[in-house]
């Protein structure tokens, strides 16, 4: 059976209690406190989410390429539902996407194998975060059938749009769409401070602090990000809260209230946001680059010292969002300097990353294959940001398609394509067999390809004065050109042949899962710790008198003193 | 075995051996709290209103740094969590810097936040009152001019919450209320009620016109016209007119 | 039946003491950027200094000496936890729940006094703003209380000693989030 964490009877009882003997069978997945199994439920989750945010993407694309179709697997788009559909894709894909399956479940997943430990500092904790972060997907999957429908103010839930049933219409959907997003903060701020004090204190004997490979670094830097960042919205949205259900007057401008208020609490927050799930997309990129390249990385220390840098940069850039709110103009000549700034950090990471391949001996696999395309995107993403964020050019960009290509150019290679590398990864890892590398290619250039045409349009479109949130261009008439609906509709079929490429994904998945190759402990020759145990690893991770120590870093590569090209951390020299 | 490398953590033995004295702090922490009660007073006697200031908010920074170094033990903590508590009052001050200008400020170099320098006049023009302890009744300003103030948004601040924005008694707050609050689009409501009755029932509380005390009064918010202001835009919901 | 990695401290602090630091980190952030939101919009609205007046100042500071009497007994706890003194420990906890529910019983009452004045939540900015920080400060009361109760319940028994530091230290920032609350919606008006 190739069950995910499998709860292995070991015979030698060690002084180590009953810890080896996990719940059985089904009941597993409810009571399980094994950080493995909370990482593949955290896993599913977040591409059972993705499903139905990548569903809302397909229904309001068709209706933006064709206006008043009968959209097939939903019908006719109402403008409400419309609104709706744009609103929760976003909130879905960043809250119930990318951050559980970059963070949640790799982050719980590799932490504890990557320092040597059984599992995280605070198991039944870690399960609670993930009951809290399953009801919370429940309750916004439940704001969307409400009576009025779900909530369709964006996923920036401005006031007074969010905060005044009668300008949204949808006083229910708005109330739990606000809470659902509010308990998903909870469970992710538990699960941070789970991961946070597990790699500052649990590591294997011998572990020093730069030993620890920079995926768990990176995942760690990002819940640091994440817990001090989301503390004014928390406040905030218990304020907005209020102002829905209670009828207060936080962000009422006649009650002496401040709606730019909420814009600040919610950007302050959701700046730093970005970075908390780029950080974690960086870190695999690089883990796999390392071990595809049979090289050191360029410079370890440098890459962890920028990531803190971005982390603590990245308080400082929030009003490039507000530009053209009507925030005070002296703030913005503040914040487009910062946010100029920030791009050379990240840009070092880029080129620490590219260092590093330069001379390698390169191994083109679908891990490697994905971690390269992140790059090459993320690029490309990167650089329209700098257009946004000098506030002259912002004028005319802000609120059309120009943005939206930009945060889809870093967002998608940050939760989609980062996904697949560290699922294709740590697949073998996970599940004890190998994935079909022809099939993982079908799907890697099936993904990649039809990405660009489905953006690069937009990004024309956006300069061509096509505003967002609208949710039919024929109202326009200088937006309903020939050529304009041309563009749509590039990028819809590219959509729909990207959907039709998943497919063999998720066929890969089922048919690996169940005949793949055997993976043994360690196909990919890696250094880190996960791979010097069983795959899948038993509960416990280790026979308990055999935890691992450690004696070097993470990516030694083609030492020279070496035959073989790699060196475990946990080998003695 | 990997187990000899485990280092145990600091079991709560504070490995200087020191111990300070709990019940000093303590008593340190009570007579600045009684200072602090006290700076007022001595505030508005001198007129100085620093003095209150400083005792209100100087002695709380005084107060929960004793709590945080003594009780919480960051005095003998390793530096690591100075730094992390650190970082967040950096980020909070951060936070409070960036945002002040746009929500504290009512005007910049080329713009005026209008609504909230309505809102400000408003209030001040509503009434004044004199500082002094807290009572259910309290006199209204004497002259208050009623250009300044508005009954339909002090309707929206202050009912609505309970008989609904369409005065129709459906507001989210008074859903549970048992009686629920008064209709007044139903004709049937006004065939029993004149001005006067309506007058006494904001000014006075529900309980003084025979209906439910949670009718709360709120006669301290208006004067004599603006209660009469109160009524006429209450009226106006009847939809069978005067 | 703990993970070997609880046990385990590179840092040299124990395992549970930093994960209640972090989450003092985070819950300072909260209670920051409501503090600070509250606070400009004070002093851009100086007409509510009207709505502050009637705020009771001395419910609120007898409230103020019933948090920094059950800091006391909490690191009093402590003390007796760290000798090893699990019964007395457990006790010294439980009259810091009694200072608690103290606390929340004021609250109530003085709560009570206010809304049937028609100070309700809805009545104005302050008092909107007033309910909020007061009112998630008292959940985290309650939230504290309730833990406290299952620890002394173990600590009675001389399980998990090192328990009684970890909720005390949280216990503590309850208090000093108060002593910050006190003159802000209470002394400057």
């Amino acid at each position: 059976m190739s069950d995910t964490a499998v709860a292995v009877q070991h015979d030698e009882h060690a002084a180590h209690d009953d810890h080896h003997h996990g719940p059985q069978g089904l009941l597993k997945y409810i009571w399980s406190t094994d950080h493995k199994v909370i990482a593949m439920q955290y896993l599913f989750t977040g591409i059972f989410m993705a499903v139905i945010g990548g569903f809302m993407a397909y229904v309001f694309r068709m209706q933006l390429a064709f206006p008043g179709i009968s959209v097939p697997g939903f019908g006719q788009v109402s403008p409400g539902e419309y609104n709706a559909l744009v609103t929760n894709h976003g909130t879905i894909m960043i809250f119930w996407v990318a951050m559980p399956v970059l963070i949640a479940a790799f982050g719980n997943y590799l932490i504890p194998l990557m320092i040597g430990a059984d599992d995280m500092v605070f198991p039944r904790i870690n399960r609670l975060s993930y009951q809290i972060f399953l009801i919370s997907a429940l309750v916004l999957l439940s704001s969307l059938f409400v009576q009025g429908g779900g909530f369709g103010g964006a996923w920036t839930a401005y006031p007074p749009l969010s905060s005044v049933a009668e300008y949204n219409q949808t006083q229910l959907g708005s109330s739990l769409w606000l809470i659902a997003v509010a308990l998903e903060f909870v469970a992710f701020l538990l699960g941070g401070i789970n991961f946070i004090t597990t790699l500052m204190n649990s590591r294997a004997p011998g572990m020093r602090a730069y030993d620890i490979p920079l995926v768990a670094w990176m995942i760690v830097i990002a819940s640091i990000l994440f817990m001090l960042s989301v503390g004014p919205l928390i406040a905030g949205a218990v304020m907005l809260l209020f102002d829905q259900t209670l009828n207060t007057g936080f962000y009422d401008p006649a009650r002496g209230g401040d709606p730019i208020l909420w814009q600040h609490l919610f950007w302050f927050f959701g700046h730093p946001e970005v970075y908390v799930v780029l950080l974690p997309a960086i870190g695999i990129t690089i883990d796999i680059i390392a071990t595809f390249s049979r090289k050191k990385v360029f410079g370890y220390k440098m890459m962890l010292y920028t990531a803190v840098a971005t982390g603590v940069l990245s308080f400082f850039v929030w009003a490039h969002h507000q530009f053209v709110a009507g925030i005070d103009p002296r703030m913005a000549n503040v914040f487009t300097v910062t946010t100029l700034l920030i791009s050379v950090p990240i840009a070092e990471l880029l080129f620490v990353i590219i260092a590093t391949l330069y001379g390698g001996s390169i191994r083109l696999t679908t891990p490697m294959l994905w971690a390269l395309a992140f790059m090459a995107e993320f690029l490309i993403g990167g650089v329209t940001g700098i257009f946004l964020g000098a506030s002259g050019a912002d004028i005319y960009f802000h609120d059309t398609y120009f943005v939206l290509a930009h945060f889809h150019y870093t967002f998608f290679p940050i939760a989609i394509i980062g996904s697949f590398a560290a699922f294709t990864y740590w697949f073998p890892k996970m599940f004890g067999k190998m994935m079909d590398e022809r099939l993982g290619k079908i799907h890697f250039w099936g993904t990649v390809i039809p990405f660009n045409f489905i953006f690069i349009p937009l990004f024309v479109l956006g300069m061509g004065g096509q505003h967002r949130r609208i949710y039919n261009y024929q109202h326009f008439p200088d937006l309903a050109s020939a050529e304009m609906y041309n563009l749509r509709e590039i990028a819809t079929y590219a959509l729909l042949a990207m959907i039709a490429f998943q497919f063999v994904f998720f066929f890969n998945c089922i048919k690996s899962w169940m005949s793949g190759k055997a993976a043994g402990k360690n196909p990919w020759q890696s250094n880190t710790l996960e791979w010097t145990t069983e795959s899948p690893p038993p509960h416990g991770n280790w026979p308990v008198d055999e935890m691992p120590n450690v004696y070097r870093g993470p990516y030694e590569y083609a030492h020279p003193d070496r035959e073989e090209d790699y060196w475990p951390q946990n080998e003695p020299s | 075995m990997s187990e000899e490398n485990q280092k145990q953590g600091d079991d709560g033995q504070h490995d200087d051996g020191h111990h300070v004295n709990y019940a000093k702090i303590y008593v340190t922490l009570l007579i600045l709290f009684a200072i602090s009660v006290m700076g007022p007073f001595v505030g508005e006697m001198t007129g100085i209103k620093l003095i209150t200031l400083i005792t209100a908010f100087g002695i709380a920074f005084v107060k929960a740094n004793l709590v945080i170094q003594n009780f919480m033990h960051l005095r003998w903590e390793k530096k690591l969590m100075k730094w992390m508590l650190m970082s967040s009052l950096v980020v909070v001050a951060l936070f409070v810097a960036g945002v002040a200008p746009d929500v504290y400020n009512h005007e910049g170099d080329n713009w005026d936040n209008l609504a909230a320098k309505a809102a400000v006049e408003r209030g001040i023009a509503g009434g004044e009152h004199d500082v002094e302890e807290d009572h259910a009744e309290e006199e209204p300003a004497a002259e208050v001019a009623t250009a300044g103030f508005n009954a339909a948004s002090s309707y929206a601040m202050i009912c609505a919450s309970c008989h609904g924005a369409a005065g129709a008694g459906d507001g989210a707050a008074g859903a549970l209320l048992d009686p629920p609050p008064a209709n007044f689009t139903d004709p049937t409501f006004w065939s029993t009620r004149d001005d006067a009755r309506i007058k006494t029932a904001i000014r006075d509380g529900g309980a003084s016109v025979g209906v439910s005390p949670l009718m709360a009064p709120w006669g301290a918010l208006y004067d004599d016209e603006q209660l009469d202001a109160m009524v006429e835009y209450v009226k106006s919901f009847n939809p069978g007119g005067e | 039946m703990k993970p070997i990695a609880t046990t385990r401290s590179a840092t040299g602090v124990p395992t549970g003491r930093l994960a209640v630091w972090w989450l003092l980190a985070s819950e300072v952030v909260i209670f920051g950027g409501l503090l600070g939101s509250y606070l400009m919009m004070r002093l851009g609205h100086p007409e509510w200094a009207d709505a502050a007046m009637h705020t009771n100042t001395w419910i609120g500071a007898t409230n103020t000496f019933v948090l920094l009497t059950s800091s006391f007994t909490a690191v009093l706890a402590h003390q007796a936890a760290e000798k090893g003194d699990g019964k007395k420990a457990a006790g010294l906890l439980v009259l810091t729940i009694g200072g608690a529910l103290t606390f929340l019983a004021i609250k109530s009452f003085e709560w009570y006094t206010e809304i049937s004045h028609g100070y309700t939540i809805t009545a104005n900015n302050f008092w909107s703003f007033y309910y909020t920080a007061a009112g998630l400060h008292a959940l985290h009361v309650i939230a504290g209380a309730i833990i406290m109760g299952f620890i002394a319940w173990d600590a009675f028994r001389g399980k998990e000693l090192q328990r009684v530091e970890l909720i005390g230290i949280y216990w503590h920032f309850v208090d000093v989030v108060w002593i910050f609350l006190f003159p802000l919606l209470y002394i400057a008006k």
